[in-house]
């Protein structure tokens, strides 16, 4: 019986709209605040009841929205007796939490951002429960941990607060991650993500080779949650809480979120040996240990979390039994327990907030003084230690019952006697709640007077205590509504027959004997618990922290040893991890044998190369003296420009020449300011295992190289094209300069950005530096190398006073005949620079740009801005960017030349270069004048005309 | 054919050289143009998804030489998507720039920022691999200027060790195409492309050398093991809304390899797809553990969210180098994903910066001013970042989960991305709680908090970033279907390469 | 010749690895500025090696033997770009070493706060 019903996500969504309110109201008043946040859960809770009925009448709700098909990710909703129960609980309990909190909270904590978390959490919480597909319920099922790791760290300026809060979202963590890895395979197998699809394939899901896998990891994620052992040790330390939150997420619903996984998929995940095994056994462990403990734990809200962990273990067992007695067993304990916990829990915090103190020796006799919360108290726990006629006391004995039928590895005694062992730490821990807390005489020493609270802290407290009674005295109230559970969970239909009264039946005995068993341990507690504190058993705490700490340290120790800025290693690595990752690839492959006639070796480029080498080499030997270094550098590049010539190739060694000469002496004014030596810093082996890496780096490339050089092209190379039209389609006979300006004009406009970039950040960088502490430094800095007398020779000055004009005409005719010629804007522009920067060296900085007209950035500007208009002109005749028309004009006495828009591209060019390079050394003088380098207005030192140093003026 | 395709490159190089020439002493008006160029940007961004969505691919053939002899520009939804991505992301950082007042702490920061545009759409729109390299130039070049920004000691030496080891990277990619024009004797992709089928025997060797260095290149920027050494001091230094920017131009690399492989190498021999990949995935995986580690062991949140960056990448590539139809799409998500996630991040790390009286490191410090606002916004970064849900991050995850499902390391790549979630849960939570929960009473005399600088912008553009993941969240449905067929689109290559060649299909 | 050519190469982006692996910043730069100039051979040598075969067309239908233009086309604008990073490179790190009076390439990023873990 399924129908379809629109108002399942309006249930989920209240909760997460609500959230925004308290946020808003809290400017209202904290009564305000609460009546808003009180309102979605209420709402929702509504529009569950009203769906409550049909529900239990066997009927299933559905809702399906399609979110991410592709994925199989769909809002697929889903209401049945489990999810009802389950969204009951959260949505009941967490008015009564809410209500309680109002009282509870201190006027200093931001109650707003509390009940936002508190409604977020609730939302996420519904989610699970009516979740129909695994991985929207995997979104909500984070959603917990988030909004419980905000709960924890509510109080975040308590160490235990933070501290908590990450382990509980380590934990949870952790088994989340491990989830979404079981859900998947899970949803492999199925084919489908979708809840109701995966229930109909138990026998495809169980009999396939992932299913183990896909358990392991599906449990890991519910025992997290649970707090099954071994990952029980974070709910104790979850309850650095406040106490509403203890009692809601930590005991009544989000713990439970594991059990409800387990019985949601129980269907298909249960009746496996697999299942039996792991399940009921973690579930045995979980429930005798968390029982031990807690029987010494003298903190209330600690005491109560071990119990916590207890009880759970015991749901799991009943879980894993996978019996549907024991599902009926473990649906009615599900409830008993959320009733009667959350109210121990509010208790617990009533006690803390009236008397000041939540720990146990300090406590006693408040029977007298808080007999309100006396009488909740006795109800409940009473109830947790399973005595009648209380719901505790109906679900225990459901338990036992089970546990006496149920052989575990051949042993039919195990099971029975180690959960009648739980049950009689449970009641041993029950009383020591009652009787050590309540009674015994009244005391002076209460850190606060205690009383009874506001009627408003304990009604929900009382309410949670009459319903423990009243579905002890008369649990088939509760009958068809847990049979609808259990059908839920188990697909059949089991029936309940819940009463206090069973007969003389073995369990009966057990319950017997662990209520007398309880007591007696009770009246032992003072030498057992010394004795217990001298055993000293293994603290989960100082574990996990341990653990975690290791981690951080180790994480720490690898990301700051590898990473510890030596750039000189980085360097290395890279060159490895190329040469590594090259040699594979040519392994991979074949290197055939030479397919082109080698060209002959002559002398004179034999010559050269060896100078090369040899030069090169030197350069190595020598380079801790950077000025030698510098000029051997220069050396270096004058062979290679030769080669570029010798191969035919006079366009690159123009190039090559210009930008090598400029490049030097860029190098050569910020040498200055520079150390003259490198240290001697690198030790032998140093020099040695860099030596290595280098030379294999060479022997790499050189090897590629002749094998690039010595095979043809497999197959005819674009270039052809390009030298068949270059004339025919661009009008130039330099087909380089033709590719550069035309054929591929966007890469050079490419370039020039690049250049006029370079501009701009060297500017920017100056500005800085001079701006920052360098400046001070720069001002008393005694120059490198004064000893060179006169900075400013005469004849040099004449010299590039009268080369100035000739160097403008040759870049004038460098850039005309471009197009035709080796030549062109680049190296016009060169040209033109190095022509300006002689007249820098000759006279100084400040000489040279007192007589600067234009100022650079316009130049740069104008460039790139002309050269993008020159492409951009190309659309008013239809053509795409940078197509160029070109003309021919003959002007006397130069030969004819092409007039081609491309030349007005390569204008652009030659001012960008112009403008690069000179704002480059603008800004190195503006450097240098810090330095206190007397600015001299005169080209010399010495002026010729007034026969005086004209250098120290001003 | 349609001009709107260069106008992502021109236009940025238009308002710059417009911010250089005429508006270079007038931050108001430099502001202005700059927002209004890098609005204009995303709208180009709308038009040309627009125009690519039908599954067209349009080329622009530059200087009207048909190709391969000439340059192409080509738009596909690939690139039309990492261009609106980008002008996206841009327009929050400019955004932010101005609101922080970053843009004043240096000269010229909106001319380099609309070069930094420039040369990344270039380098998303150009079909040929010379003139990749040409952009690839400018944009780092560009993001000298834009990590130097503001100066300071450590901020240049970070520079210098950033400037050189990408120098490096440029040798390397010209090395790389020296051997395949050898080779091939072509630059334009969708023409080698069609050549590499061809050879054989001899050459063999020197192509996948060739291929193998150009992807490393690639690697450089996509920051993958070992050659990411480069990445956290750089990101960590730079000014954070930069590195914010910078959150794209890992992307860039990511973009490159996908469309190399896909495009030229994946196609042309078994042999050599198999050895590109399993490079690949092995680098994805070192990558994937040392970012998560270095989240965890981060010592304050710069480094923190650089070594997130790294973590992404790392996940990003443990998908994409399985090289599947469906791992192209849900690496394309993730990389949607992280990129804004990432971005985020290092907003509030600058918000942190700028208000906490320790800065970014993990020591105590006093409570900082506009103090909840910005843990708010941690809260969700964090979130988003480690791919929890309700955000994108954890969608993309599932995504990436399914997607590698098959592939023959499925449980290692699984184990792996699981796993690093954990740490980078663990490692985020750490830095929050001693960010924003650890704190210590302010030095008697010291105000009760640090400075207050204006927060309206800043926060409304990390609140943009933020709504922007929730979107990418809520609309995952129709986001990855568009992703599907871009994916579709990048594994049938013969639509591209014919749009680009037309008729005369070379070799 | 070729294998001259190779050596040459080889020689040079040894010599400029070396130097980018030394610990100060200026041989660093004279090493990028090595590398620069093998890879710019290796690009030019990409189109092969040619004697007095200039690509300036003697006969304006482009007949005739001409060595590959393209490659020098592209090293003319391998070279401008390294032109252009060299210079930034070089003011990047005059203005590193002017603002911290160091010139060595490697930093310390030791962990700046240390604290138990846990807290």
């Amino acid at each position: 019986m399924d129908t379809t019903s629109s108002m399942l996500p309006l249930i989920v969504a209240a909760p997460f709209l609500g959230a925004l309110l308290p946020g808003l109201m809290i400017r209202a008043g904290r009564d305000t605040c609460t009546w808003f946040t009180l309102l979605p859960t209420a709402l929702a809770l509504l529009m569950l009841v009203l769906h409550a009925p049909a529900v239990i009448a066997g009927e299933v709700f559905h809702y399906r929205l399609a979110w991410l098909p592709s994925l199989g990710m769909n809002v697929n909703l889903m209401l049945d007796g489990l999810g009802l129960m389950f969204a009951g609980l959260i949505l009941g309990i967490g008015l009564l939490i809410i209500l309680y909190a109002r009282f509870y909270l201190y006027r200093s904590d931001p109650m707003g951002q509390f009940f936002t978390y508190l409604l977020l959490f609730q939302g996420a919480m519904v989610g699970i429960v009516l979740s129909d597909n695994i991985l929207l319920l995997l979104i909500f099922w984070e959603l917990t941990s988030l909004s419980s790791f905000l709960l924890i760290g509510y109080w975040n300026h308590l160490p235990e607060g933070r501290q908590g809060a990450r382990m509980a979202l380590a934990v949870t963590g952790l088994g989340g991650l491990a989830l979404i890895g079981g859900m998947l395979i899970l949803g492999n197998i199925a084919g489908s993500y979708d809840i109701s699809v995966i229930l109909q394939n138990s026998e495809a899901i169980q009999g396939s080779e992932w299913y183990l896998p896909a358990l392991i990891l599906i449990l890991i994620g519910c025992f997290t949650k649970s707090a099954q052992f071994p990952f029980h040790f974070w709910l104790p330390h979850a309850m650095a809480a406040p106490t509403p939150v203890s009692a809601y997420l930590h005991s009544a619903t989000m713990v439970k979120a594991g059990l409800f996984l387990m019985a949601r998929l129980w269907p298909v995940l249960s009746g496996t040996p697999e299942w039996f095994y792991i399940v009921a056994t973690t579930g045995l462990i979980t429930m005798v240990i968390g029982a031990g403990i807690a029987l010494f734990k003298d903190d209330l809200k600690a005491l109560l979390a071990f119990s916590t962990v207890s009880h759970l273990g015991l749901i799991t067992m009943l879980l894993g039994f996978g019996t549907e007695a024991a599902a009926l067993a473990a649906t009615v304990h599900i409830l008993a327990h959320a009733s009667f916990k959350a109210a121990l829990f509010m208790t617990a915090g009533i006690i803390d907030h009236e008397t000041g103190t939540r720990d146990i020796p300090r406590l006693g006799g408040l029977r007298q003084l808080m007999p309100t919360t006396f009488a909740i108290g006795a109800l409940t726990a009473l109830s947790m230690a399973g005595i009648p006629p209380l719901n505790g006391f109906v679900s225990k004995e459901m338990m036992l019952e089970e546990a006496t039928h149920t052989v575990w590895a051949g042993t039919p005694w195990l099971l029975p006697a180690l959960a009648g062992l739980g049950a009689l730490f449970s009641v041993a821990y029950s009383f020591r709640f009652l009787v050590h807390v309540f009674f015994g005489p009244v005391r002076e020493d209460y850190p606060k007077p205690p009383h009874d609270p506001p009627f408003g802290m304990w009604a929900g407290p009382g309410l949670l205590a009459l319903v423990v009674v009243v579905t002890g005295l008369f649990p088939a109230l509760v009958t068809p509504f847990v049979d609808a559970v259990a059908a839920a969970i188990t697909g059949g239909h089991p029936h309940a027959h819940l009463s206090l009264w069973h007969g003389f039946t073995p369990a009966l005995y057990i319950s017997v004997a662990a209520i007398l068993g309880g007591a007696l341990l009770l009246a032992l507690h003072r030498p057992l618990a010394t004795g217990w504190r001298r055993a000293g058993p293994p603290y989960a705490k100082a574990i996990f922290d341990a653990v975690v700490g290791a981690a951080t340290r180790g994480a720490r120790g690898v990301t700051d040893g590898l990473h510890d800025g030596a750039m000189t290693r980085y360097a290395a690595i890279l060159t490895l991890a190329t040469l590594g990752a090259g040699a594979i690839a040519w392994s991979n492959g074949e290197a055939g044998p030479p397919t082109r006639a080698l060209l002959p070796v002559s002398l004179l480029p034999a010559i050269a190369v060896a100078l090369l080498v040899v030069s090169t080499a030197t350069l190595v030997v020598l380079h801790r003296r950077r000025l030698v270094a510098l000029v051997l550098l220069g050396v270096v590049g004058l062979v290679v420009a030769i080669g570029f010539i010798y191969f035919s190739a006079p366009d690159l060694a123009m190039t090559q020449l210009s930008v090598e000469v400029v490049t030097i002496i860029l190098l050569l004014l910020a040498l200055n300011f520079l150390p003259q030596e490198d240290p001697p810093e690198d030790s032998m082996s140093r020099k040695i295992r860099d030596g290595v890496i280098a030379g294999l780096g060479g022997l790499g490339v050189a090897v590629v190289a002749f094998a690039m050089l010595t095979r043809d092209f497999a197959l005819p190379a674009i270039s052809e094209y390009h030298i068949a039209n270059a004339y025919k389609g661009a009008g130039g006979s330099n087909i380089v300069n033709v590719i550069l300006v035309d054929f591929r004009g966007f890469d050079t406009f490419g370039e020039i950005i690049v250049l006029g970039i370079a501009a701009l950040v060297i500017f920017a960088l100056t500005e800085q530096v001079l701006r920052g502490p360098g400046a001070d430094w720069l001002a008393n800095w005694k120059g490198a190398r004064r000893e060179a007398g006169d900075r400013h020779p005469l004849l040099m000055v004449i010299a590039t006073r009268v080369m100035m004009p000739m160097a403008l005409m040759v870049g004038v005719y460098v850039f005309l005949r471009g197009h035709n010629e080796p030549g062109g804007g680049f190296i016009a522009g060169l040209v033109v620079a190095i022509a300006l920067l002689m007249q820098y060296m000759a006279s100084g900085f400040a000489w040279a740009e007192e007589r600067r007209r234009l100022p650079y950035h316009t130049v740069i500007g104008l460039g790139v801005l002309i050269s993008i208009l020159t492409g951009l002109g190309a659309w008013f005749n239809g053509m795409p960017f940078l197509t160029s028309a070109f003309g021919y004009v003959e002007i006397p006495p130069l030969e004819e030349f092409e007039l081609a828009t491309a030349m007005l591209f390569d204008l652009g060019v030659f001012l960008t270069v112009l403008g690069a390079v000179m704002l480059a050394l603008a800004s190195l003088s503006s450097v240098a004048r810090r330095t206190g380098e007397k600015v001299n207005v005169h080209a010399m030192d010495v002026n010729p005309l007034r026969g005086r140093p004209g250098g120290e003026e001003d | 054919m349609s001009h709107w395709i260069i106008l992502p490159v021109v236009l940025p190089a238009l308002m710059a050289s417009v911010l250089v020439l005429a508006l270079r002493h007038h931050l108001d008006l430099q502001r202005i143009f700059s927002i209004a160029g890098t609005v204009a940007l995303a709208g180009l961004g709308v038009v040309l998804m627009a125009m690519a969505h039908d599954g067209t691919v349009s080329v622009y053939e530059l200087g009207d030489w048909s190709a391969p002899f000439g340059i192409v520009l080509v738009l596909d939804r690939l690139s039309a998507m990492m261009l609106m991505l980008t002008a996206a992301i841009a327009l929050v950082v400019v955004l932010y720039a101005v609101g922080s007042g970053w843009d004043a702490r240096g000269q010229h920061f909106h001319a380099l920022f609309q070069f930094q545009l420039m040369g990344i759409s270039g380098a998303f729109l150009t079909g040929d691999l010379f003139n990749l390299f040409v952009f690839f130039e400018v944009l780092l070049i560009a993001s000298y200027g834009l990590m130097i920004h503001g100066g300071g000691g450590r901020r240049l030496r970070a520079g210098v060790q950033y400037v050189i080891y990408n120098l490096l990277g440029s040798t390397l990619f010209l090395f790389a195409l020296a051997i395949l024009y050898a080779v091939t004797g072509t630059l334009n992709m969708a023409d080698m492309a069609g050549r590499v089928g061809g050879i054989t025997g001899g050459d063999t060797a020197l192509l996948l050398v060739g291929a193998v260095l150009l992807l490393m290149v690639f690697a450089i920027k996509s920051a993958l093991l070992p050659l990411h050494f480069w990445l956290p001091e750089t990101y960590a230094s730079a000014p954070a809304p930069v590195a914010a920017l910078f959150a794209v131009m890992t992307k860039v690399g990511a973009y490159a390899v996908l469309r190399v492989d896909t495009l030229i190498f994946h196609s042309a021999n078994d042999a050599m797809a198999a050895l590109l990949s399993g490079l690949l995935l092995a680098a994805a995986l070192a990558t994937l553990a040392v970012g998560m580690i270095g989240i965890l062991g981060a010592t304050g949140l710069g480094r923190l969210a650089a070594f997130a960056v790294i973590g992404s990448m790392g996940t990003l590539f443990s998908a994409m180098a399985i090289f599947t139809q469906e791992t192209a799409a849900a690496t394309l998500y993730y990389m949607l994903h992280s990129t804004l996630a990432g971005a985020l991040l290092f907003l509030v790390v600058d918000m942190v910066r700028e208000r906490r009286a320790g800065g970014d490191a993990y020591r105590p410090a006093p409570a900082m001013a506009q103090g909840g606002l910005v843990t708010a916004l941690y809260f969700g970064a964090a979130i988003a970042v480690a791919g929890m849900p309700p955000l994108s991050g954890f969608v993309g995850k599932l995504l990436i989960l399914d997607a590698v499902r098959d592939a023959p390391l499925a449980w290692l790549i699984w184990t792996a991305i699981l796993g690093g979630t954990l740490i980078a849960i663990l490692g985020l939570a750490q830095g929050g709680s001693r960010i924003f929960w650890k704190l210590e009473a302010p030095a008697d005399g010291a105000p009760p908090s640090g400075p207050a600088p204006a927060i309206a912008l800043p926060a409304a553009s990390a609140f943009v970033l933020l709504g922007a993941i929730v979107a990418l969240t809520l609309f995952a449905g129709p986001v990855t279907s568009y992703l599907d067929n871009t994916a579709a689109q990048l594994y049938a290559p013969q639509t591209y390469i014919s749009a680009v060649l037309g008729s005369d299909i070379e070799g | 010749m070729e294998a001259l050519v190779a050596l040459g190469i080889g020689t040079l982006t040894a010599a400029g690895i070396y130097l980018v692996l030394r610990r100060r910043t200026f041989p660093a730069i004279l090493g990028i500025a090595l590398l620069s100039y093998a890879v710019n051979v290796f690009l030019f040598a990409s189109g092969r090696l040619m004697l007095n075969a200039p690509p300036v067309l003697i006969d304006k239908t482009g007949a005739g033997v001409y060595t590959d233009p393209l490659p020098q086309a592209l090293v003319l604008t391998a070279i401008v770009i390294s032109f252009g990073m060299t210079a930034v490179v070089v003011l990047l790190a005059l203005g590193a070493y002017l603002s911290t009076r160091s010139d060595r390439m490697d930093m310390d990023n030791g962990p700046d706060a240390e604290e138990e873990a846990g807290q």
